[in-house]
């Protein structure tokens, strides 16, 4: 390849580094404990410091009493949060802090608080939302509200009358919760004028801009630090009511305070997946084609407005219409999380699908494939059905019957997800006269395996070892990135960083030339060496070739190229379940998914990213709810002991399958499409087992007995 | 307040703290050993896990006062106890989650090494059931388990020398032949 030429990809089977299994550069921190997050940060002077939260879901804060707080042993201040409303409307809300010399004292201080609430009318469930005489949520609206009306709903009602086969049906969805095992928070070290902030963030760049305006200083006196952080899934863009309240004890003590939620304020205040009701009304006919489907949407997001992208999803029905709106309840307000909006689509789509196949006797995967435009669609299901046993199961056209033992089902779903990414980063790549190279980026990992792709990218440029390029991400002085969220940061960062690689290639080939006695776009990179690529013998190691730098190191700079990425990939999933039809009781066996991705940039972290995603959809699936009593107004699960996330035991063997048949040269992200369709492909394999079709998740063993039972 | 005599990673350390801390109180805001991580306080999570004389232990609900006169191992510790006991190179088990891609954020990842070292210490040949039922106290929200299985089953393999089972995805993987290698660390396949 000749270096005028501008940043390209190397064909496949000429990479070294990308696309094959690189380990993370960051592996060893991480399993020897040396790896710090924000919870880890230890400061001299640093305070603790507790949110004291609202335990009511509506109430008239009619007192708030910091002052006695101040007077317990350990704490230093006590104060109302700077925005605290005067009427809560989320149960959880922030209303104060406290900060003290340990976590303990800062607790301690919050009982000390005098506080009286009077609780107001509140509803937090949907229904009671709905209801006629349920309180208003929000002054401006109703809690009740359709949005958006598509399609010809008089058109879809004729041809649902014309169908061979109909369902009219409704899937529920719960509120799921992100679980990071870090929760959220920061620590911040503000001395009047500058500040140094630690957050566990998703968003490095956005969260320089959140601190400074708290703080009330220029955003170029902020430093952040984010190194390492403990998980975010969507719900760590914004620093959040706790930044703030850090920030303001920052303000108002001018010593380091540490804030970091506790468990139970996580599930509180820390954000959520919406739940949400679809009712759908389809209508089949016997050739195997979607005709007619008419969708009413509800999406549940708290005093947030929910996500749910509408249906048909992905499938494509004849004749289609929708309304689709939400109902505000008095719970925290949903946030973005992993493919927002699409499991929920996903779960009324794909169980729809599902029973329209069977009601037409037609074997659920075909029926897919008939209403899937997208061929992709169809290599990636037989690819599933292969791999799960599909051609080899015996109820592919009617599901099984409960047999007083263990039935056998298997259930399929697909994916789909943008990833493109847009201009925002600028990298750099440097390299000095002793032969050291850094690629430097403003981004952050998540524990997606970004810090090594921004090493390994340059590798691959350089012709170096992975261990020869440091790549550096987790810092607000690296330059500007974008949050990382809905899958961007992949096709955001991988082409500023493959820009910069090229532009220092370039420029050092320039500084060789006359070495190597070739044309600089004669100077070829590989297997740690630099030399000439018309005469071999003219060649130096790789510290001959940056000593020739003297004290001039190169400095590269490299931004967004649109031509090195692309948005639109595909994911299928088919999972196989044992159902125990005398209790009820789930086993998955086995789980498949195949995603695309265009270039691959690490096989091994690919892989880790479809099995995550797999395990988050069997926790959606199998376990997860939020429960709030609808009587009491009482979170009922907000602990890890109650809110039941999938553990090693309840895992199925994990199949991930990159689908190597795509064969985009241009990077994608991925990570979010290999959550969707999973919980749904369970739903599926049970039905398909027995014949019990559970239209709400998760599929818990009651409800699943109880459908055996009605069937019995 | 107490004075508490500790053997902490194989060096005897006093430190004082209130009667009623808990292990990982004394880990984390006294001794700075951060890499015991607080997911939840409140022993539902495992991130805490350390071992006590070898034995697994929730620190969150460990009382320090309990721990005096017996060993206490974190994640800072395995690396150098591995060497002290001769061993060369990184600790088996960490290097296993390290070389098969074992975690992600790697928050939950201490405890969990924890828990598969103290279950190869008592058990070197387990079965891939007795490996997720030692660690079904570690939660993980990341990976899916998937990687971490096999990091076990790695380290296992390395021990005894057998050679580790192909892993079901594997025969997916045409393309490309061979993993990269960071520093000597090769990907596990
Ligand atoms: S922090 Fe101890 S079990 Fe979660
Ligand atoms: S790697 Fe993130 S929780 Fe396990």
């Amino acid at each position: 390849m000749s270096v005028q030429s501008g940043p390209q990809w190397k064909a496949r089977s000429e990479m070294k580094v990308l696309n094959t299994d690189v380990p993370r550069v960051d592996g060893p921190a991480k399993v020897s404990g040396r790896a710090k997050y924000a919870h880890d940060i230890r400061l001299p002077g640093m305070l603790h410091a507790r949110l004291l939260l609202c335990p009511h879901p509506a109430a008239d804060v009619e007192l708030l009493n910091v002052e006695p707080a101040k007077r317990i042993a350990g704490v230093v201040t006590a104060a109302e949060l700077a925005d605290r409303p005067d009427r809560t409307i989320f149960l959880g809300q922030p209303l104060a802090v406290v900060a003290a010399e340990t976590p303990e004292a800062a607790e301690d201080g919050l009982r000390a608080i005098e506080v009286r609430y009077r609780e107001g009318g509140w509803a937090v469930t949907p229904e009671q939302a709905a209801a006629e005489d349920a309180p208003r949520i929000s002054r401006r609206q109703p809690n009740a509200l359709t949005e958006r009306e598509t399609g010809n709903q008089g058109r879809t009602e004729r041809a649902l009358e014309g169908a061979d086969a109909t369902i009219d049906e409704t899937y529920v969805v719960p509120v799921q919760h992100h679980c990071c095992l870090e929760t959220h928070g920061m620590v911040v070290d503000f001395d009047g004028e500058r500040a140094r902030v630690w957050p566990s963030t998703q968003a490095v760049t956005g969260s320089r801009g959140e601190v400074a305006q708290a703080l009330g200083i220029p955003a170029d006196r902020v430093e952040i630090v984010c190194d390492y952080m403990g998980g975010g899934f969507g719900s760590k863009f914004s620093i959040g009511p706790e930044g703030l309240a850090a920030c303001q004890l920052a303000t108002e003590l001018r010593r380091p305070i540490h804030l970091m939620l506790t468990r139970t304020d996580e599930f509180l205040m820390g954000g959520n997946r919406s739940g949400g009701r679809q009712r759908m009304r389809a209508g089949a006919s016997l050739d195997g084609k979607l005709v007619a489907l008419d969708a009413e949407v509800w999406r549940h997001g708290g005093i947030g407005r929910g996500s749910n992208p509408g249906q048909p999803y992905i499938y494509k029905a004849e004749t289609d219409s929708m309304r689709i709106g939400s109902v505000r309840t008095n719970t925290d307000a949903n946030r973005a999380m992993r493919a927002p909006g699409h499991p929920q689509a996903s779960f009324a789509i794909e169980s729809a699908m599902d029973e329209l196949a069977y009601a037409i006797g037609m074997d659920p995967l075909d029926f897919r494939m008939r209403n899937l435009e997208d061929p992709v669609y169809h290599r990636q299901l037989n690819r599933v059905a292969d791999e799960i046993g599909w051609y080899d199961h015996p109820n592919r056209e009617t599901p099984g019957i409960p047999t007083g033992g263990t039935n056998v089902g298997i259930g399929f779903g697909v994916s789909t997800w943008g990833g493109g990414g847009r201009r925002v980063c600028v990298v750099t790549v440097r390299i000095d006269p002793d032969g050291s190279v850094t690629s430097s980026a403003g981004s952050q990992d998540l524990g997606t395996g970004v810090r090594t792709y921004v090493g390994s990218i340059v590798a691959e440029e350089l012709g170096l070892a992975v261990s020869q390029v440091t790549g550096r991400v987790g810092h607000s002085e690296y330059g500007p990135a974008n949050a990382s969220g809905g899958s961007t940061t992949t096709a955001s960062l991988a082409p500023a960083v493959k820009d910069a690689a090229h532009n220092a290639r370039v420029a050092f080939s320039e500084r060789l030339a006359e070495w190597l006695e070739c044309g600089p776009g004669d100077v070829v990179f590989a297997n740690g060496e630099v030399r000439s690529g018309t005469n071999e013998r003219m060649k130096l190691t790789w510290s001959e070739a940056c000593s020739i730098l003297g004290s001039d190191p190169i400095v590269a700079t490299g931004e967004w190229q649109s031509h090195l990425q692309t948005s639109g990939i595909h994911g299928a999933q088919a999972v196989k379940v044992e159902v125990d039809t005398e209790t009820g009781g789930l086993r998955l066996v086995k789980m498949v998914c195949i995603q695309d991705c265009g270039l691959p940039l690490n096989r091994m972290a690919l892989r880790s990213q479809i099995n995550g995603g797999m395990i988050e959809a069997i926790g959606y699936g199998l376990f997860e709810e939020r429960i709030i009593d609808p009587w009491l107004g009482v979170a009922l699960n907000a602990n890890f002991d109650d809110y039941k996330l999938p553990g090693s035991t309840e895992m199925p063997e994990l199949v991930a399958i990159i689908d190597d048949d795509d064969e985009r040269q241009q990077v994608i992200g991925m990570a979010e499409a290999t959550i969707i369709p999973g919980q749904s492909a369970i739903a599926n394999a049970v039905a398909n087992a027995c014949g019990v079709r559970i239209r709400s998740l998760p599929l818990t063993a009651d409800k699943v007995l109880m459908g055996i039972q009605e069937k019995a | 307040m107490r004075v508490l005599e500790l053997e902490v990673n194989g060096d005897q350390v006093e430190v004082g703290a209130p009667d009623h801390w808990t292990l990982l109180e004394v880990l984390r805001y006294r001794l700075g050993l951060y890499g015991s991580k607080q997911g939840c306080d409140k022993g539902d999570c495992g991130a805490c896990t350390v071992l006590l004389d070898g034995e697994p232990v929730i620190a969150c609900l460990t009382l320090a006062a309990l721990c005096e006169g017996r060993r206490i191992t974190t994640i800072e510790g395995l690396a150098p106890a591995h060497v002290r006991a001769g061993g060369r190179g990184p600790d088996p088990v960490q290097d296993a989650f390290d070389r098969c891609g074992a975690l992600q954020c790697g928050f939950c990842q201490p405890g969990m090494m924890l828990s598969a070292w103290a279950l190869l210490a008592d058990n070197p040949t387990p079965t891939r059931g007795e490996i997720n039922a030692a660690l079904s106290g570690n939660l993980c929200r990341c990976t899916g388990y998937t990687q971490i299985v096999e990091a076990v089953e790695l380290a296992i393999a390395e021990a005894t020398g057998a050679t580790p089972a192909r892993p079901h995805w594997a025969k997916h993987e045409s393309t490309p032949p061979k993993p990269a290698s960071v520093d000597g660390r090769e990907a596990s396949r």
